[in-house]
């Protein structure tokens, strides 16, 4: 178990250790494509007749396709190529990533996201506080570690590629920006698979938690503004908070800066879940995570033992009721 | 010695050297013992792990015998903007020493020699043209240095390749031969190579048929190069196996 090798150290006593063989055992016995796992240099068998497109993580050796990284070989139609599970993040344009600013260039934020180089936010592509849309002086560039500073986790979307292959981001949205108040976990970037929605407010717990495509997740205390607001709508609240922090600057400061503990509580078990997930090699999907969150609370597992062998195994086992209920379901 | 205590150890370098003599004559004679209790083509046994350690994109731990080495790949990420562009991607290599690696307390330290072998030894394998722009670093530790370090640092480093995901022709694995007189001696430890008449290591790519780096030091005749050539080769091939079921039943959990 590579994976738990990596994440979690198990002290699991017998039975568990019997329990979650079998329950991963099946889970493999189910997976449709039984993954063909290949190591470097391994040929890939391939039809010759068929003509066939030699993809990524391929290399060829006297007219047979070898490959070149440790992955599961993939067949869509004529193309045959590896998939790696351990590499890094491949953007795509319009993935929404989570990102840690690094460094500040002239007009421009470098970011950390898990992609093979650093990815860059320019000043120009992201709206400014205060909402007007303008040309960018130098004051504003001077100002722009108001905005966000080093260190800062940043929510933002792949705007392209540039011609070098350099990464641009925009964050063109009130949705978009800064995250404070919660916790940043890094998980292996396939386990994100790319949905309709990444950003999710949890209602029942106050939490938003927002599952960026690089793998990057984001749990935090939930803000309001957040979300399907449009953007007028955000200007008026925006004038509001102003107002009422020139009323009473300092309770409203106050009142900011204080998460409450049942919150608190909240992201850690939200964050602990997905952390369990990604150990067992499940993806992470926000249906999972507020499974697992539930069963946790109903079970009344504490959430430090989240992490611990019991749960484990307990999720793995949940996992294998799920997939077959699923496949009753289609049958 | 024992009843007459010796206040001053002087005599001590002396007689290390006199035991060294005699151990070289020794290994000179067609027939002796090896330390271990191996035979002469028989190497090491080889533990290899991948995933030791957490931070790194790829990472691996190889023992052999009582050398002991970690590998921790980081990247592809971006070159320093010191750097010039280039088109193809850049492998940055570093062997490391701990203060405890041997028997003699020392200062742990780069090792500028072995660094530069590493890189020789691996850049022929990485197909750097996937990763324009950026920087494989490649950080070898050795934890024990009991013998033959660099071809399992090398072995142990394709390894920690292949697992940070990273774009290879084939997987490397390096091996050494000494050679003492008339014997050749595969896989030596730290006490037969401080002896030996001269030394090979082959660094291979077994599935390609490709070496990627040879060295050879001390004296030789054509005939034992090439004796020794097949015997590494040969060792080279089945050690490669052994890190290909290492993947594999990383991969397959």
């Amino acid at each position: 178990m590579s994976t738990m090798l990596r994440e979690l150290r198990l002290s699991l006593n017998q039975t568990q250790r019997v329990r979650l063989q079998s329950a991963l055992q099946r889970l493999q016995d189910m997976a449709s494509l039984a993954s063909a796992v290949t190591v470097v240099a391994d040929t890939v068998p391939v039809n010759h007749e068929d003509s066939i497109l030699k993809g990524h993580g391929t290399s060829d050796l006297n007219g047979e396709v070898v490959a070149a990284l440790c992955g599961v070989v993939e067949r869509v139609n004529k193309l045959v190529y590896v998939r790696s599970q351990r590499a890094r993040y491949k953007p795509e344009v319009g993935d929404i990533i989570v990102g840690r600013v690094i460094e500040i260039a002239p007009k421009r934020w470098r970011l950390e996201i898990n992609f093979s180089q650093d990815a860059v936010l320019m000043l120009s592509s992201m709206n400014l506080p205060d909402g007007i849309q303008r040309r960018r002086t130098a004051v504003d560039e001077l100002n722009m570690r108001s905005i966000f500073e080093e260190n800062d986790v940043i929510c933002a979307e792949v705007r392209g590629f540039q011609h070098d292959g350099s990464l641009h981001l925009q964050a063109r949205s009130q949705k978009y920006g800064k995250l404070e108040r919660g916790m940043l976990l890094t998980v292996p970037a396939y386990l994100v698979k790319r949905q309709k929605q990444h950003f999710h407010h949890l209602e029942n717990y106050g939490v938003d938690l927002i599952l960026g495509c690089n793998g990057f997740i984001w749990v935090g205390e939930h803000v309001n503004s957040n979300g399907e607001n449009d953007m007028m709508v955000d200007q008026e609240k925006r004038e509001d908070v102003v107002n009422k922090s020139e009323v009473g600057q300092a309770t409203y400061e106050v009142r900011e800066r204080i998460t409450p503990l049942e919150i608190r509580k909240h992201v850690c078990r939200v964050a602990n879940s997905a952390r369990l997930l990604s150990a067992l090699g499940f993806s992470l999907t926000v249906e999972v995570i507020v499974d697992t969150v539930e069963a946790s609370i109903s079970s009344n597992t504490d959430i430090k033992d989240i992490l611990a062998a019991e749960f484990y195994v307990q999720t793995a086992e949940r996992e294998v009721q799920r997939r077959v209920s699923l496949t009753r379901r289609k049958g | 010695m024992a009843t007459n205590p010796s206040t001053y150890a002087l005599s001590q370098s002396s007689e290390s050297k006199q035991r060294l003599q005699q151990r070289r004559r020794l290994f000179q004679e067609t027939d002796w013992t090896r330390s271990d209790g191996r035979s002469f083509h028989q190497c090491r046994p080889a533990f290899l792990r991948t995933g030791a350690t957490n931070a790194a994109s790829g990472s691996a731990y190889a023992e052999f015998g009582v050398t002991k080495v970690i590998v921790s790949v980081f990247g592809p990420r971006e070159s320093k903007k010191a750097m010039m562009y280039s088109g193809t991607g850049r492998l940055n290599c570093n062997v490391s020493y701990t203060t405890f690696s041997t028997p003699v307390r020392g200062q742990g330290s780069d090792h500028k020699e072995y660094s530069s072998m590493l890189h020789k030894a691996l850049e022929g394998a990485i197909i750097l043209e996937t990763f324009p722009k950026t920087t494989v670093d490649v950080f070898a530790l050795v934890l024990e240095s009991g013998g033959g370090d660099l071809p399992v640092i090398i072995t142990c480093a394709s390894l920690a390749l292949a697992d940070a995901g990273i774009m290879m022709y084939d997987l490397v694995a390096s091996v050494s031969v000494s050679c003492f007189g008339r014997n050749l001696v595969i896989d030596p430890t730290s006490e037969e190579e401080a002896c030996q008449d001269g030394a090979l290591m082959i660094t291979c790519m077994p599935a390609r048929n490709e070496v990627t780096q040879l060295t050879l030091t001390g004296e030789w005749t054509t005939a034992k190069i090439n004796e020794a050539m097949e015997l590494c080769l040969d060792a080279c091939s089945k050690l490669a196996e052994v890190v290909r079921s290492c993947l594999k039943e990383a991969a397959s959990g």
